[in-house]
């Protein structure tokens, strides 16, 4: 398996080939992560690129991508495996003739309990055992990335099962022993803050927040994803995105949100951003009527004189 | 390097940041592998294994450049001497020798464009007691402190004099503009020299202070000794114990479910087994309490209400609905505040609007404002929770109102700081305390967590 993260460098260039543009910081810390062996947490509002990140790097990597979306009340039997209760019955079934014959020669009760015993295995194997993403992701015969998305979603229970599977890479089943890894996952993990993770699982994982792009690296990934959109309308579209961050929304507009925006104005054809065109698409961009009001009301107005644009570090001490 | 790494650590404990052994040792193989000739590739590999919760980022942020430099020496702007004509360096002198002997020395010192050395800086440090300090919101003053003692403000002063008296020699202005401008950026160099110098001091103080008292003296302290500091990390242990609180019950919720077999259910679930019951349903019977929760917040029970309002919102999961009550001489509903996540700045924006005064407390009068305004929140399934010393200013206490409201809740219960024996005065706790179903003691955290359990095991 040829690994094409072998520098931050190198990091930076696959992920961009995959059209994910990395920033410096997001390079280093995914080679680390790789390096290291360690999960990675991600975290930050949502639609910054969380979800692309793991995909980038399942692309960058050619490795297969398990996805595993958490919810509240999501357990074991969703998450690692459930044995396939309805094809046993139905083998069982299937099979009774074949039974009759192993078990019909038997003298007595006890040797027929025991030859039984015999081919339990049959039913307590593989066959039967169906993999959800975590054991598919362990199974797997070549290295794989794992999502696990929202953790925060998931019941306190959960989290603290996933520890063992994160720490190790491997799972108990009763029936078949220990199942370590075959080959250790690439392991990404998002949560939107929405609850305080435990320190537990916290200690395990690297730690990468990734925070609104700046006007240039937003521009840069409109430019990549949408590039019909002409230059000069896709500057004042992530302005105007960019502008609409620094208000207090109910929901801010995420990259994606920005990207489906511009794809619409490429679509209506639009030549400038003018009154017009905005009410049309607006709602593409903010997902609450009172956003959409207040939003609204502030393009009455001037646009605010120009503020220093923070650094590429500097968006960080700010919050 | 290893031990400025470990300080800086330590010195993460003591901003509050929790760093676990673990986590020290990943930061130390995470530098192994990236090196330290990058310094950007060093803070990040420090930053994403030793930092794992976005509000403690600005926290690294802080303290890292403390203990491992800016990246870049302060900007000096040189030696003046080195392009003056011997003309003008004769002026300056002039001009210099009207100075006092003290305010000429410094002055020349600027003009050099020198560094202060290590012992000056010692020496500024023992003056102005840096040594003592571990507190980073010092910085300022402390840098404020070191520069009065090099008699900044006097240079300053002296600077225009010296300007003034080189015009009417008949040094050209640009000339002059050229000569302020230098010595300005001397000076800034200094300045951020000394910022620096106390900033890292101070961390490395920081990082030399034993750890904060352990949280279990905390928990078990009275609410009215605790101070403001003590109150952050209460705040914290809130959260940790609500979360500790929260898996409890829901084992417990989820427990409750298995009690009784829901035949119908189950064999609708069993069809596709040919009706083998493989799995069985049993009736769920969860029952999630609804809460009503009226606060004292007055002075003497602000603390108090405080924690409790945060638990009853870190646990809002356990629970199907909290309406929640502050008052002090009137009642004012305060669930809205909660509806942002962050239960802190919600308790803020409520005790802005309630601030304490010289009010009189009246609960009589607060629970006329419930009867009028919300007593169609009092069911069959609420249980409604005061949290109150019951102090009333010999107002009246209005027990009527008070027994139908607990007659129509399914439990009363009443958190009070204050013990039996000490209800006398104005207290009317012992008319309140027999319409309760419940009155718990409730001085310290401990006492508070074990009362929102009891709360909840229903």
């Amino acid at each position: 398996m040829n690994n094409p993260f072998t520098s931050t460098e190198s990091v930076k260039s696959a992920l961009s080939g995959q059209k994910y543009i990395p920033s410096d910081e997001l390079a280093t810390i995914v080679y680390l992560a790789q390096q290291l062996g360690k999960p990675l947490l991600t975290e930050g509002p949502a639609g910054v690129g969380k979800t692309e990140l793991a995909k980038a790097i399942a692309g960058a990597t050619g490795r297969e991508l398990i996805r595993l979306q958490c919810y509240e009340g999501l357990d074991e039997s969703k998450a690692l495996y459930e044995w396939e209760y309805s094809k046993q019955l139905l083998y069982t079934q299937l099979l009774r003739d074949k039974l009759n014959d192993t078990l019909g020669q038997a003298a007595s009760l006890s040797e027929a309990a025991d030859r039984l015993a015999r081919e339990e295995d049959v039913f307590f194997s593989n066959r039967f055992l169906l993999q959800r993403p975590l054991l598919r992701a362990i199974q797997c015969d070549q290295p794989t990335v794992l999502l696990i998305e929202e953790i925060d979603r998931a019941d306190a229970e959960f989290e603290a099962f996933l520890r063992e599977v994160l720490s190790d890479f491997q799972v108990s089943i009763p029936e078949l022993g220990t199942l370590a890894a075959k080959h250790k996952p690439f392991v990404v993990l998002t949560s939107n803050n929405t609850r305080e993770l435990s320190e537990a699982l916290k200690r395990r994982c690297l730690y990468l927040f990734i925070d609104y792009p700046t006007l240039e690296a937003e521009l840069a990934v409109v430019r990549l994803k949408v590039p019909d959109l002409n230059p000069k309308l896709a500057r004042q579209a992530v302005e105007f995105v960019q502008r609409l961050r620094t208000t207090e929304m109910r929901k801010s507009p995420s990259i994606s949100e920005t990207l489906d925006w511009a794809n619409a104005l490429v679509a209506l054809n639009a030549k400038n951003i003018d009154k017009e065109i905005l009410d049309e698409t607006m709602s593409v961009l903010l997902k609450h009527e009172a956003d959409l009001q207040k939003a609204k009301r502030q393009l009455m107005s001037p646009p605010p004189p120009s503020r220093p644009r923070p650094d590429d570090f500097g968006r960080f001490s700010g919050n | 390097m290893e031990s400025r790494i470990l300080q800086l650590i330590s010195a993460l404990r003591a901003s509050g940041v929790r760093v676990s052994l673990a986590e020290s040792a990943e930061a130390f193989s995470a530098v192994d592998l990236m090196g330290i000739q990058d310094r950007e590739h060093f803070r990040l590999s420090l930053r994403a294994t030793l930092i794992k919760d976005v509000r403690d980022l600005p926290v690294f942020d802080k303290l890292f450049p403390l203990f491992f430099g800016t990246g870049q020496p302060p900007m000096m702007g040189g030696d003046l001497a080195d392009d003056l004509t011997p003309e003008e360096a004769q002026m300056l002198a002039d001009a210099l020798r009207q100075m006092t002997e003290n305010l000429r020395q410094r002055m020349e010192r600027l003009m050099s464009g020198e560094q202060l050395s290590r012992s000056e800086l010692e020496a500024l440090a023992r003056m102005v007691g840096l040594n003592q300090s571990d507190d980073l919101r010092h910085q300022n003053w402390m840098a404020q402190r070191m520069l009065r003692a090099l008699a900044f403000p006097e240079v300053r002063e002296a600077l225009k004099e010296l300007m003034e008296q080189l015009a009417q020699m008949g040094m050209s202005s640009e000339r002059i503009q050229e000569i302020r401008e230098r010595i300005q950026q001397n000076m800034q160099g200094l300045e951020q020299q000394i910022n620096q110098f106390t900033g890292e001091r101070i961390a490395e103080n920081l990082s030399d202070k034993p750890p904060a008292e352990g949280v279990d003296g905390l928990m078990n302290r009275p609410f009215h000794a605790l101070s403001d500091a003590d109150k952050k990390v209460l705040q914290r242990e809130v959260k940790r114990l609500a979360a500790a609180l929260r898996t409890r019950i829901a084992l417990r919720q989820k427990r409750a479910k298995s009690g009784q077999l829901d035949p119908k259910a189950t064999i609708r679930a069993n069809l596709k087994y040919h009706g083998v019951p493989m799995e069985l349903r049993h009736r769920d019977r969860t029952r999630k309490p609804r809460i009503v929760v009226i606060c004292d917040i007055s002075t003497s029970m602000r603390f108090c209400s405080e924690l409790m309002l945060s638990f009853l919102f870190a646990l809002q999961g356990q629970v199907r609905k909290t309406h929640a009550f502050a008052f002090i001489d009137h009642l004012e509903f305060i669930s809205d505040d909660f509806n942002g996540s962050n239960a802190d700045e919600a308790i803020a924006s409520v005790l802005l609007r309630m601030p304490s005064g010289h009010y009189n407390t009246d609960l009589g009068w607060s629970l006329n404002d419930f009867q009028n305004a919300f007593m169609d929140m009092l069911n069959g399934q609420t249980t409604l929770i005061l949290v109150g010393d019951g102090r009333n200013n010999y107002n009246d206490p209005r027990l009527d109102i008070f027994s139908t409201m607990s007659r129509r809740a399914v439990r009363t219960i009443w958190l009070n700081p204050e013990p039996p024996y000490m209800w006398h005065g104005d207290s009317d706790m012992p008319k309140y305390a027999p319409l309760c179903t419940n009155v718990l003691k409730v001085s310290n955290l401990s006492e508070l967590a074990a009362a929102v359990d009891e709360l909840l095991s229903v």
